[in-house]
């Protein structure tokens, strides 16, 4: 019978024998190079994020793909990280040694490896940086944010920023003009509110980071911030609470949205589209959001000068990092060489990525295109500090896990933005925080 | 049949050889095929077994060291005993996500079950277009999380949304479903209750499927008025089910983590924060990756215990 023929020429033994083949045959394709390694040298793994729009990994990984790397070095491989459980996927992939050479990722991310000893640090790379100009295209003070103790963790890559943005019309209808100082904001928020309009929009919602931006924002404006120069939280100072007083004045005054403790960024972006939201506050990329006819009407503000003489605002310079597992250190650094002399029509292409660090790209004629960009990089860039402030400008190892997306961020925005509290309980409140969550 | 012969039946029965057989012991070749088979079944068992338990037990044994150990995402760090849990226990923010874990799961669990045993008691009666009804009952069920907590976001979110408006209209004032504390606790036990109780529904109208049309008709006879039916009969007869739907809703309750975080974030001020979410903001949010395991730890006891104790009950249903 035919079945039992079948059965007797497929024993267990010839079974065996074909699985263990299939198996040899597929650890033999993991063990062997990709086919776009180049020659006999190891291809550099280079793992992007989706930092704007459809467009921006496929044109991403056109750049790197492109890269012709000398003699004896490893051409570049390409890989997208979705932003879903991104911690997990590098932290898996680093600890196992599988990780990319060159990545980008979350803003604090370097720091976090840096502290567990994965991180190439990039000393070599500025240095041949400051023979080849790129060095000097960085806007000033920017790749200094990257530098730590043993060195720079990681070089800046694209910036997110927290500025103001005001509409227009709205403004025009209320007989504002754009504030310059808190008195005159206050002003053009009670001016707003007459209109039934929010002066004060923000949102700290599920899943959003801004509201507790824009209220450390606040403190560098006026001068303070969360950390001191021995790099420890510091939050109930004068600078602070005469910030946080500002705020809750606006908050209690109803000069703010007062649901906007819970406010997604879609919530944000449909308030200013229904032009509920005359002044507020967020990322440069607000205007292209979801916020339909008004877009056009949305303009960036100017930088406030607080009560104590200064300004100041709070970005976030996201960056590229290299591993010590990499088939090449000279390999990883020729290659981010190679990237950075071309990543220029990511920008010029408008691919939604955040600001460019460097001034040679803001200087084209498709960036200067856009006034609201030319606005952030004229008037915002110079006065921006990080979550350092006040005490230095490099960012740090515990800024990660004590106030970059953290529980007790959100909580002391939602607190502050309730209006029920006072400025030196809440900020006391995140200091006791802060101090648990340090290590 | 004599005694004598029920019971040399009875013994051939015991000694594996059928009733009618010839009551020959297996011979040494027959033990043998059987021992092969057995083999031969092992074999092919095995892998699965192995996997399941590196799938299982691999990640609960992990996850049970790193809650006794002061790591984060990215290492392990050191060994630190129980301290993981004691700190966490003595922390005001874990008492309050265990208070409202309880509230969230007893209205989830009750309140689900008393809008799903109400409709699958409607749906018993004839009523226009019920295979419709059913469906669209079953839609809040059917439709990701993630959908109908937008949905509900875009209802309730913001001054403009369609029910702060209608509430403004009944004279209530600005209504803020999501950002007052008290109010955004009450919107997520609805949402939860809403998207629940067609679960509860179909548990409960198989379990009244499953009662016997005869014993109704019995009780009529008798007299017995509609209220004792449903308190003497009705529930008693779906009692089983009844009970397995609570220990599955309570499963689902105490672990649901996408309704709350989707809707609220835990917020304001914490105020939704449920135990799994503050598991979750601990771990992913905080890198505290041993205090927030403590929590999932201590909250997987509780369920085993709440699990073990509803069994007991179904099991006394069993043997009245």
């Amino acid at each position: 019978m035919a079945s039992q023929s079948t059965g007797s020429s497929f024993s267990r033994r010839g079974f065996l024998g074909i699985a263990g083949g299939v198996a040899a045959t597929a650890a033999l394709a993991a063990c062997s190079t990709g086919g776009g390694s180049g020659g006999s040298a190891k291809a550099i793994k280079f793992w992007n994020m989706p930092w704007g729009g459809t467009e921006f990994n496929p044109l991403d990984k056109k750049i790197t793909v492109a890269y012709k790397p000398k003699s004896g070095m490893g051409a570049a491989t390409y890989q997208e990280i979705q932003w879903a459980n991104f911690t997990q996927t590098f932290s898996s992939a680093v600890a196992s040694n599988t990780g990319p050479a060159v990545s980008s990722g979350g803003g604090t991310q370097a720091f976090q490896f840096a502290e567990q000893g994965k991180i190439a640090y990039a000393d070599n790379l500025i240095d041949s940086w400051k023979k080849n100009g790129i060095y000097d295209d960085f806007f000033d003070g920017l790749v200094d944010t990257l530098k730590t103790d043993k060195g720079y963790a990681a070089v800046p890559y694209n910036l997110d920023v927290r500025i103001s943005w005001y509409n227009k019309t709205l403004m025009q209808e209320a007989g504002v003009e754009s504030p310059t100082d808190w008195d005159s904001y206050r002003n053009v928020c009670a001016a707003l509110k007459k209109n039934g309009v929010y002066g004060f929009g923000l949102g700290s919602g599920a899943g959003s980071f801004t509201g507790s931006h824009i209220l450390t924002a606040f403190m560098i404006n006026n001068g303070g911030g969360l950390f001191n120069a021995d790099k420890k939280p510091d939050c109930v100072t004068p600078e602070n609470i005469e910030a946080m007083d500002f705020i809750l004045d606006l908050v209690k005054s109803g000069y703010s949205d007062p649901a906007s403790a819970t406010y997604t960024s879609a919530n944000v972006q449909s308030q200013w589209k229904a032009k509920k939201f005359g002044f507020g506050w967020d990322g440069a990329g607000l205007a292209a959001g979801a916020v339909g006819d008004v877009a056009g009407d949305l303009v960036v503000g100017s930088p406030l000068t607080s009560p104590s003489g200064k300004k100041g605002g709070l970005y976030f310079p996201n960056n590229i990092m290299m591993y010590k597992n990499t088939p090449s250190q000279a390999g990883s650094e020729a290659f981010l060489t190679y990237y950075y002399q071309n990543m220029k029509e990511l920008w010029t292409k408008k691919t939604g990525i955040g600001l460019p660090p460097l001034k040679s790209i803001s200087e084209t004629p498709e960036f200067q295109a856009d006034p609201n960009n030319v606005k952030i990089i004229k008037e915002w860039q110079p006065i921006f500090k990080t979550w350092a402030a006040p005490g230095g400008s490099g960012l740090f190892y515990n800024i990660a896990n004590t106030v970059d997306g953290t529980a007790p961020m959100i909580t002391f925005a939602q607190t502050i933005l309730g209006g029920n509290t006072t400025s030196k309980a809440a900020l006391t409140a995140l200091q006791t925080s802060m101090e648990g969550l340090m290590k | 049949m004599t005694t004598e012969s029920v019971i040399g039946a009875l013994k051939k029965a015991r000694s594996g050889v059928g009733n009618a057989g010839s009551g020959k012991p297996a011979s040494e070749r027959e033990r043998r095929r059987r021992f092969t088979h057995s083999r031969a079944f092992v074999f092919f068992v095995l892998p699965s077994l192995i996997l399941l338990v590196l799938l299982n037990l691999y990640p609960v044994i992990y996850a049970g060291l790193q809650s006794l150990r002061n790591g984060d995402l990215l290492s392990a760090g050191n060994f630190v005993g129980l301290n993981n849990y004691i700190a966490m226990v003595q922390t005001p923010a874990f008492w309050h996500a265990a208070g409202f874990t309880v509230v969230f799961t007893l209205v989830g669990v009750f309140g689900s079950w008393a809008i799903g045993l109400g409709l699958a008691l409607l749906l018993r009666t004839r009523i226009p277009a019920g295979g419709v009804f059913k469906v669209l009952l079953l839609l809040p069920w059917v439709v990701p999380v993630v959908v109908s907590a937008t949905s509900w976001n875009w209802l309730v979110a913001t001054p403009q949304s369609p029910l702060p408006v209608l509430a403004q209209a009944l004279g209530l004032g600005n209504v803020l479903f999501l950002a007052d504390p008290t109010l955004a606790q009450v919107t997520v036990c609805v949402f939860k209750v809403w998207i629940s109780f067609p679960f509860m529904m179909m548990m409960m109208s198989s379990a009244l499927a499953s009662v016997d049309v005869n014993v109704y008709e019995a009780s009529k006879v008798d007299g017995a008025t509609a209220f004792q039916t449903f308190g003497r009969i009705t529930l008693p007869m779906i009692s089983r089910s009844t009970y397995i739907s609570w220990i599955l809703m309570t499963i689902f309750c105490v672990n649901d983590f996408p309704s709350i975080f989707l809707l609220t974030g835990g917020g304001p001020v914490n105020s939704t924060q449920t135990l799994v979410v503050l598991a979750y903001s601990t771990v992913f949010q905080n890198f505290q990756t041993g205090p927030g395991v403590a929590i999932a730890f201590m909250m997987t006891i509780v369920l085993v215990i709440i699990a073990t104790v509803l069994y007991r009950q179904i099991r006394k249903v069993n043997i009245e």
